[in-house]
């Protein structure tokens, strides 16, 4: 075994991130069809799906929830007690100190979960419970778990030398028994609360994408009489074709570095922690986060993208029907006209990066800054060009319901259709990963590093904290595919924000706006980048310093965002009963609407 | 003759620079509809909803998820019919053929007996079978307007639910004597026109 994984690692490596890519990817898809309608449902007021039911055996319930509690409490237990034991505990203290607060993190977010559950149903199981949904105010919950959180922290940074064996010792042994504890308690709760009876599993809505995917595949496939049979078919192949294979070159994750063995890569050998200059360390191979590394980086991607419009114009002009054939024209100009004005939107990015490579962009970045805060102006026109590309709203004149019915895919129905619509949402997708990865620093954050996290301000150092390889790898795989799924989702949002162009405003924007102004950018990147190249050290260390600013503007926003989401999901809510009809009254006489099971 | 139409004004959208620069409005539209969505997926998640009738006219979701949840109808609504009982369980009418005869629908149909017993009084009939075709029913209420018995009401609250076939519509004596009004009751407020109490209805005497 230990033989096969040697001789064919390549391969396997490979393989391994194409399922993390395409999983990933294909997942998203349902995923952003269930968030796209659930977000125009919400924006207008509506409940939205939310009757497609799975009914589930409660033990099948408590299986899935309480299971991968169960496995992870067990995991740290065993990772830190038996396998990588603090010893001497000075060793751990950093890695017990955060367990100490995630184990904080899920206790009071679990308790707030209960809380909220126990007061809007109102049946207590036990005492607790009980307490929980009487208790005045459920804030309080939140508060508490901020308090022990900075107590923690405090505690971790005002341990003096003469106390501080003590503190460490509590801290290496204290933390991973404490998150243990709670992920042990979770599970064993989750067991003993969810019902043993059969349980109505609705998941907000999410599974009518899945009751839509497999009606798609047993529908009639209709090709209408007088089209052309073969470019009918081969219209969603093409279209999901560059959408299947542009994620190639998007790098998820830091490279990972490996020992090696008689020169070659060796998957026991791990490196503990990341050199801090290049990929990897001498005598390490580096395994890269991403699945092919092409020289010619992003280029492979505008070729791949440019397939696109094939499928779009095929699809329209073989189904012998005017409205699609007018979608295939207007999705064929407008995709035309907006390729030119993102691939020169990214020449900026490309002298100011010295490469076309996805990879080492991200380097950049993580040296730097993020390219947002050196290439504003492209990362707008970027966005614009890629959603014209995408052939979303505000863009959307192809597909244009109102006008011309679908457009382009009028004819199509069964799984041909579900091709256009899938690959439509997995380039949403790409457009978000290229997003992300290209100007808002790909899998790094400020001041997570490859081996610690180091927060500074020029040369002083507010907080410094190791961290290992393997740690700082999937918290950057986390990060990435995070960033992502929030770009997907504000992507969905300018959908149901934006109205449509006319066709005519699409042509004059794409051509007489974006196009001076990519040219615009270009020559206005190359005379800075020419000028801080040539100016003296006094300017270089000004903008290594505003690079460092640009760090806490990132997390700045990022908190000031997370506590304004806090301040409202924690708002009571207030509201006016208007009783004057003589429904209202009898329902006001009940207290609320009456609730009935299903009939008939 | 010919106000015209008299709508409301709505002024016209200003051309400022914000406006037409589009940026600025595109992220205070965005604003907008970020915001909806997290109160109301927080209402929701929270269970905090509004109550679609009591709030109706409040912001956020007033959806009513019919049909686990019903806008419930006016007190007199004439829903699905019933027969009324007496204190001992049998039908309050009398076959008296008032409400078929009123019936503009023609869906009543009634076959008369006597009870047998003399404690039943002997003379008194009853129906054997009371059968209302809820298809062909209009919901009139002209068949209880006609019953001297208060015998048949429609006061159950609730409408003919949608079967699979025509013959479960047909509703039969049995099925009309289980019905109850909303309360839960089967007899009726109304004891002064019970055949059984021996009372002559005040309109029958002479």
């Amino acid at each position: 075994m230990v033989k096969f994984i040697a001789e064919y690692q390549v391969l396997i490596f490979a393989l391994v991130k194409i399922l993390i890519m395409l999983g990933f990817f294909l997942n998203l898809a349902p995923v952003l069809v269930f968030v796209e309608r659930r977000q125009a449902a919400l924006i207008q007021d509506r409940v939205g799906p939310n009757r497609a039911v799975v009914k589930v055996p409660g033990f099948l319930l408590k299986g899935a929830l309480a299971t991968p509690a169960l496995l992870a409490g067990v995991a740290v237990a065993a990772l830190c007690f038996k396998f990588f034991p603090a010893n001497p505990p000075e060793t751990g203290v950093g890695r017990g100190f955060w367990m100490a607060e995630l184990a904080t993190l899920v206790l009071w977010s679990h308790a707030l979960v209960l809380a909220g559950y126990v007061r809007v149903s109102g049946d207590a199981a036990n005492p607790l419970e009980a307490a929980l949904r009487d208790m005045r105010d459920p804030r309080w919950i939140f508060y508490t778990g901020g308090f022990l959180h900075l107590a923690l922290g405090v505690l971790y940074g005002a341990s003096s030398p003469a106390n501080e064996a003590e503190v460490s010792k509590a801290f290496a042994l204290g933390g991973p028994a404490a998150l243990a504890g709670v992920l042990l308690l979770v599970a064993a709760y989750l067991g003993y609360r969810i019902p043993s009876g059969t349980v109505e599993l609705r998941a907000a809505g999410l599974l009518h994408s899945i009751a839509d995917a497999l009606k798609f595949a047993f529908k009639e496939d209709f090709v209408p009489p007088k089209a052309d049979k073969l470019l009918h078919s081969l219209g969603p192949l093409i279209s999901l074709f560059p959408a299947l294979v542009t994620y190639a070159i998007i790098p998820f994750g830091d490279a990972l570095c490996f020992g090696t063995t008689n020169g070659a890569l060796d998957v026991t050998k791990l490196a503990e922690t990341a050199s801090t200059v290049g990929a990897c360390a001498e005598g390490q191979q580096a395994v890269s986060l991403q699945i092919a590394d092409l020289n010619i980086g992003v280029l492979y991607l505008f070729a791949m993208g440019g397939t696109g419009i094939i499928g779009a114009a095929l699809a329209g002009w073989s189904s012998d029907n005017k409205w699609s054939l007018l979608g295939g024209l207007r999705a064929a100009s407008q995709m035309v006209s907006y390729e030119v004005a993102m691939g020169l939107s990214l020449v900026g990015a490309f002298m100011v990066y010295g490469t076309p490579r996805l990879g080492e962009m991200v380097r950049w970045q993580a040296e730097n800054t993020w390219g947002i805060f050196v290439q504003p102006l492209a990362f707008f026109l970027f966005f614009a060009a890629a959603i014209a590309e995408q052939k979303r709203t505000p863009f959307d004149a192809p597909e244009g319901e109102s006008e011309i019915i679908a457009g382009y895919f009028v004819e199509y129905s069964s799984f041909k259709f579900a091709m256009f619509y899938t690959g439509e949402y997995i380039e949403l997708v790409t457009s978000s990963a290229l997003l992300v990865t290209i100007f808002l620093g790909g899998w790094t954050m400020p001041f997570l590093h490859r081996d610690a996290v180091h927060v500074a301000f020029g040369d002083t150092v507010l907080l410094h904290s190791q961290m290992s390889h393997l740690v700082a790898t999937l918290l950057g795989v986390g990060i990435f595919f995070g960033k992502v799924l929030s770009m997907s989702f504000f992507q969905i949002f300018l959908r149901w924000t934006l109205p449509r162009f006319r066709y005519d405003q699409i042509m004059a924007f794409g051509w007489k706006f974006m196009l001076p102004a990519v040219i615009a950018n270009i020559v206005l990147t190359g005379l800075l980048v020419l000028g801080a190249s040539s100016a003296g050290p006094s300017v270089a260390s000004g903008l290594r310093l505003a690079a460092d600013a640009t760090g806490f503007i990132v997390i700045g926003a990022s908190a000031f965002l997370a506590v304004k989401f806090a301040r409202l999901l924690l708002s009571p809510v207030e509201r006016a009963r208007f009783t004057s009809s003589g429904v209202a009254a009898r329902v006001g006489r009940v207290g609320r609407t009456p609730e009935t099971p299903m009939q008939a | 003759m010919g106000n015209g139409i008299i709508g409301k004004p709505i002024p016209r959208p200003s051309r400022d620079a914000k406006v037409q620069a589009y940026l600025p409005s595109v992220v205070a539209g965005i604003g907008v509809t970020v915001k909806h969505f997290f109160k109301n997926t927080k209402e929701l998640a929270f269970g905090q909803r509004n109550d679609p009738v009591l709030e109706a006219f409040d912001d956020g979701v007033t959806t009513i998820s019919y049909p686990e949840q019903k806008r419930p109808y006016p007190e007199r609504f004439r829903g699905v019919h019933r027969l009324t009982l007496r204190e001992d369980g049998n039908p309050r009418c009398v076959a008296c053929l008032c409400c078929s005869t009123a019936c503009p629908a023609q869906c009543i149909h009634i076959v008369a007996g006597e009870y047998a017993d003399a404690d039943k009084k002997g003379w008194e009939k009853y129906p054997v079978s009371f059968v209302i075709d809820e298809l062909r029913c209009i919901f009139c209420g002209y068949c209880v307007e006609a019953c001297p018995c208060d015998a048949i009401r429609m006061d159950t609250g609730q409408h003919a639910v949608p079967y699979d076939s025509r013959d479960q519509f047909i509703y039969e004596r049995e099925t009309l004597m289980s019905f109850s009004d909303p309360s839960g009751r089967q007899l009726t407020e109304n004891p002064k026109d019970d055949p059984a109490r021996g009372h002559t209805p005040d309109r029958l005497k002479h």
